[in-house]
């Protein structure tokens, strides 16, 4: 076994132990500690990008290194440095815990990032359990009156609910053809065609990511989440783990294509009930974070409108949208908490201002809203209309229409941010200081959501390439 | 069609004159306003002489698609930038250029957030140059999206009356368009089966008749509510109203047209048969639209909903020389669609001038206008009789040339429309009495006439109408040369 193949998850691990032992500190040292793992964090995604060709299979087969993974790696690895930067003021979370805050950060990333490699259902289950146990605790961590503590244990609870779930189809996948791998499952499914048992198995073990991806019915947490745990807790749920849940559902729907017909049919329903949901109850919403939510729902939506492809041009589509919809939903998220400077939750009316307080986070916010409403010319729009196409493609017509409609309903509740930052003032509100840094993540984010929106072709070209890796 | 490779992308550079400008901008200090508006006015003057470069120097005589331009953008999905010129769209780069450079001329005065204002208002100009240039179905659908948006901001931050409502409005609309038109490209694109957006090897695809049907409809529609095809022009003269001058000038002027230039270029372009069947309804709603147009004008008191009207009407006739599918309707049509945006960019940009300094736009409180400030009501006068179809404006050919069409497709509705156009003519005339021959209103005596710089987009404006009016033939030449070859392919 080559070190080079395991290298982001030994990585990840060596800096998890590095933050342990900050964490035993008497006094913390808030200033070096964040500066340590900002270093760490980006040395990671170093890491991560030098790793990112290397293939194998570790752990008896257990576990599979490819482009597809290695992406997904990647994603994460840049998902973790990005709310990092953005956790230079973590106003909600006692200085004494920031070490912890930095350590189950990353634990949760070692989980997600051996999910998307795991091709084994028990391995999937403990690494998105691993994921997953890390994030109940981050998510109580705000200090805050009782919210957080709901918050959490929604989280925990609901959680809980869809693993079980999840469990209980695994052993339905795994009493119907005695295996865990799934590259021996996937030969044994067409014998099962004619029985339910294997599509109720395979619908009822993707619960875990639905969860994780608030698709419905597994939705309820994320307003509630959204807006209890910290902003920068809030802002990696809604990126990395997002990424790391698309990618494990392009892995296992990849089952259903000997189903063909009746499991997208169930896919296509719950697609098109989480994009209407997120986005009609979202145009009621006041504070910025449940609005985030409410559109993650309704993103959720769309990312299944790739998977039920089970088409190769589908999962470009899908993967390409991940990417970008990290990006950009990372881009809104990093505005919100410059603005939400001392760690309060955002009412959308707080924006008031912004384009004078700080051209600069207007401008970021205008992007990644037009980005997550699918306004060209960003990477929304490509991916949502590649998303389409793929879905179209495959004949699923009226997905497309009820997607397309969807996408107005959107727009609607995305202007009403844009209104609240370039329309209304309050005079009242100081301009807002951004240091150096966050000016230049502001351009380079800018740049990338706007520069690959127009030329996406790299990257559909190495989503391409990653997905031969599952289909 | 033949395709001729250009020698140096011209096009290219049109396109990316106003988003250079627009990056120069972004660096630009908010106070440094004349730098802002120059940068602006250059960028805009580019593309406006390369659009004058590109409509003089087109070959009619070679025919085809020249100046193209053709780079892979991402092959997986068959995606291709793919530009080029030829009859039917040429006039309209050229209408482009005029409108934004009289725009930003127009837009001088502006002192409120002026770098944000020119920002976006070269973000939609890049948009609309796109649109008109691409024959590449998925840029033209991205760069449509483009020009759509901005408008929200425009209308939000520095418009007028009722400008909240007008924003979201217009904007909801027009996004609801496109969620018609995005299945309607996408049927047509993945049952082609040739994996490509090129719009002239779908051309060749032959689609079966059931399918050119259901996307002409949703194409109609969704790029119909753009071109304010009735019954969802509602949004336009809110929208127009609320606009700021130069917003109006390219809304009216332009935007619009990208409607009307979608149904032709890709609906029609398409889906021949869908268009054979849905002829009729086509003309059905463009008649409706010309007449109610003309009567919902009638009863207006604010200049500006007063043009926002006529808009719909004279964009009914467009749709009408459309619908005819003959060689006469669709010179006219896109003829029409030239004139009507030269005349609606130079209604807005004068009533603008009179209402910077008067803040009212009400027919009967402006009185007799013309005797405080002659030259400024010169320029809507003329912009009126253009609109009621005077001989020797552009217009005047452009209608002829529908009508004539018209009444060999559908008698009655051509008839109607020509009753229509009468009507229309009065109630051009009545404005006109009311606001510049009565009495003046002497709260506005102080007031002084336009300065020479600032009647110069006016007089640019007013100097293309005549050119056209008198030389009708360099136009109706250039676009008969795209027109026959397009209704031979149909």
């Amino acid at each position: 076994m080559n070190v080079m193949t395991f290298g982001p998850e030994l990585y990840y691990l060596a800096v998890a132990l590095v933050f342990f032992a900050l964490s035993l500190r008497r006094e913390a040292k808030v200033v070096t500690d964040y500066q340590v793992a900002l270093v760490l964090t980006a040395l990671g995604v170093v890491v991560t990008a030098a790793c990112l060709f290397q293939q194998g299979e570790l752990f008896f087969k257990a576990y599979r290194v490819d482009l597809f993974s290695q992406i997904f790696k990647f994603a994460l690895a840049l998902g973790l440095f990005l709310v990092l930067t953005i956790s230079h003021n973590l106003a909600h979370i006692e200085a004494r815990l920031h070490a912890e805050f930095y350590l189950f950060l990353t634990t949760t990333t070692i989980g997600m990032m051996m999910l998307v490699s795991s091709v084994e259902l028990l391995t999937i289950y403990v690494a998105l359990e691993l994921s997953s146990y890390s994030l109940y605790i981050l998510v109580p961590m705000r200090r805050g009156d009782g919210i957080d503590v709901e918050a959490g244990i929604k989280y925990l609870f609901i959680g809980a609910v869809s693993s079980g779930f999840m469990l209980f189809g695994l052993s339905y996948i795994f009493g119907a053809t005695h295996t865990t791998y799934l590259s021996e499952i996937l030969p044994r499914l067409p014998l099962l065609v004619a029985s339910p048992i294997g599509v109720l198995g395979l619908l009822l073990s993707l619960a875990g990511f639905f969860f994780k991806l608030s698709v419905f019915p597994f939705h309820f947490w994320a307003p509630d989440v959204y807006q209890g745990a910290a902003n920068q807790v809030t802002a990696f749920i809604a990126t990395a783990s997002k990424a790391a849940a698309v990618a494990l559902l392009l892995r296992l729907a990849a089952l259903g294509t000997s189903y063909g017909y009746g499991f997208a049919q169930a896919l296509m329903i719950l697609s098109i009930i989480s994009m209407t949901l997120g986005n009609l109850v979202a145009i009621v919403q006041k504070d910025f974070k449940r609005l985030l939510a409410y559109s993650s729902i309704a993103h959720a939506g769309y990312f299944l409108i790739g998977i039920l492809t089970l088409q190769e041009t589908g999962y470009i589509a899908a993967v390409y949208y991940a990417l970008a919809y990290l990006v950009m939903n990372f881009t809104v998220f990093m505005v919100l908490s410059e603005v939400a400077a001392d760690g309060r939750d955002l009412k959308i009316a707080e924006l008031a201002g912004l384009h004078r307080r700080s051209p600069l986070l207007s401008m970021s916010l205008i992007v990644g809203i037009f980005a997550l409403a699918g306004v060209p010319p960003s990477i929304g729009f490509t991916g949502k209309l590649l998303l389409f196409t793929s879905a179209m493609n495959q004949g699923y017509f009226w997905l497309v229409l009820i997607g397309a409609v969807n996408g107005t309903i959107s727009l609607y509740y995305y202007l009403k941010v844009v209104y609240a930052a370039y329309f209304i003032d309050n005079p009242a509100l100081p301009p807002l200081q951004l240091s150096g840094p966050i000016r230049l993540l502001n351009y380079a984010l800018i740049v990338v959501v706007l520069g690959f929106g127009v030329f996406p072709d790299r990257i559909v070209e190495l989503a391409k390439a990653a997905v031969k890796a599952v289909l | 069609m033949v395709e001729h490779a250009a020698d140096f992308p011209y096009l290219t550079c049109m396109l990316l004159a106003p988003p250079t400008g627009l990056v120069i901008l972004l660096f630009l200090k908010q106070e440094w306003k004349f730098l802002i508006k120059a940068v602006s006015l250059v960028a805009a003057g580019t593309s406006l002489g390369l659009a004058i470069f590109t409509f003089v120097s087109y070959d009619k005589a070679l025919g085809g698609l020249q100046f193209v331009e053709k780079y892979e953008m991402v092959k997986t999905f068959g995606i291709t930038y793919f530009v080029g010129v030829e009859g039917l769209n040429a006039p309209l780069l050229l209408l482009t250029g005029i409108v934004i450079f009289t725009g930003v001329l127009t837009m001088w005065e502006l002192e409120e957030r002026t770098k944000e204002y020119f920002i976006w208002m070269l973000a939609l100009v890049t948009g609309v140059f796109g649109v008109f240039m691409s024959y590449d179905m998925f840029m033209f659908f991205l760069f449509y999206e483009i020009a759509v948006v901005p408008m929200y901001i425009l209308i939000l931050v520095w418009g007028s009356t009722r400008k909240e409502y007008a924003a979201m409005k217009l904007t909801l609309y027009l996004m609801a368009g496109s969620g018609l038109i995005i299945p309607g490209i996408l049927l047509l694109y993945s049952s082609s089966g040739l994996a490509t957006f090129n719009m002239l090897a779908l051309h060749g695809a032959h689609f079966s008749p059931w399918i050119q049907k259901v996307a002409f409809v949703m194409l109609f529609f969704g790029f119909g509510v753009l071109a304010a095809v009735w019954p969802f022009h509602t949004w336009s003269p809110v929208g127009h109203v609320a606009a700021p001058t130069a917003v109006s000038m390219l809304h009216a002027g332009v935007l619009m047209k990208l409607g009307s230039f979608a149904i032709l270029r890709v609906a029609m372009y398409l889906c021949p048969a869908g268009f054979q069947y849905w002829m009729t309804l086509m003309a059905l709603l463009a008649t409706i639209g010309i007449v109610y147009g003309v009567f919902v004008g009638l009863a207006q008191t604010d200049l500006k909903y007063v043009i926002g009207y006529s808009s719909v009407s004279h964009m009914g006739i467009v749709c009408l020389g459309l619908s005819t599918g003959t060689v006469d309707g669709l010179n006219g049509s896109v003829f029409q669609m030239f004139a009507h945006g030269i005349m609606t960019a130079l209604f807005f940009s004068s009533v603008g001038y009179i209402y910077d300094r008067t803040h009212t736009r009400d027919i009967h409180e402006l009185g007799g206008f013309s005797r405080i400030m002659p030259v400024a009501s010169a320029f809507f006068i003329t912009a009126a009789l253009c609109g009621a179809g005077v001989p020797g404006m552009a217009s005047f050919w452009a209608e002829l040339l529908v009508f004539i069409a018209t009444v060999k497709v559908y008698p009655i509705a051509g008839l109607l429309a020509i009753a229509a156009l009468v009507v229309g003519a009065l109630f051009a005339l009545r404005v006109v009495q009311n606001s510049f021959y009565n009495e003046p209103n002497p709260k506005f005596t102080h007031f002084e006439d336009v300065s020479p710089f600032l009647g110069l987009p006016r007089m640019i404006l007013i100097g293309t109408l005549i050119l056209f009016g008198f030389f009708p033939q360099i136009m109706i030449g250039l676009i008969k040369s795209a027109v026959v070859p397009f209704l031979q392919g149909m």
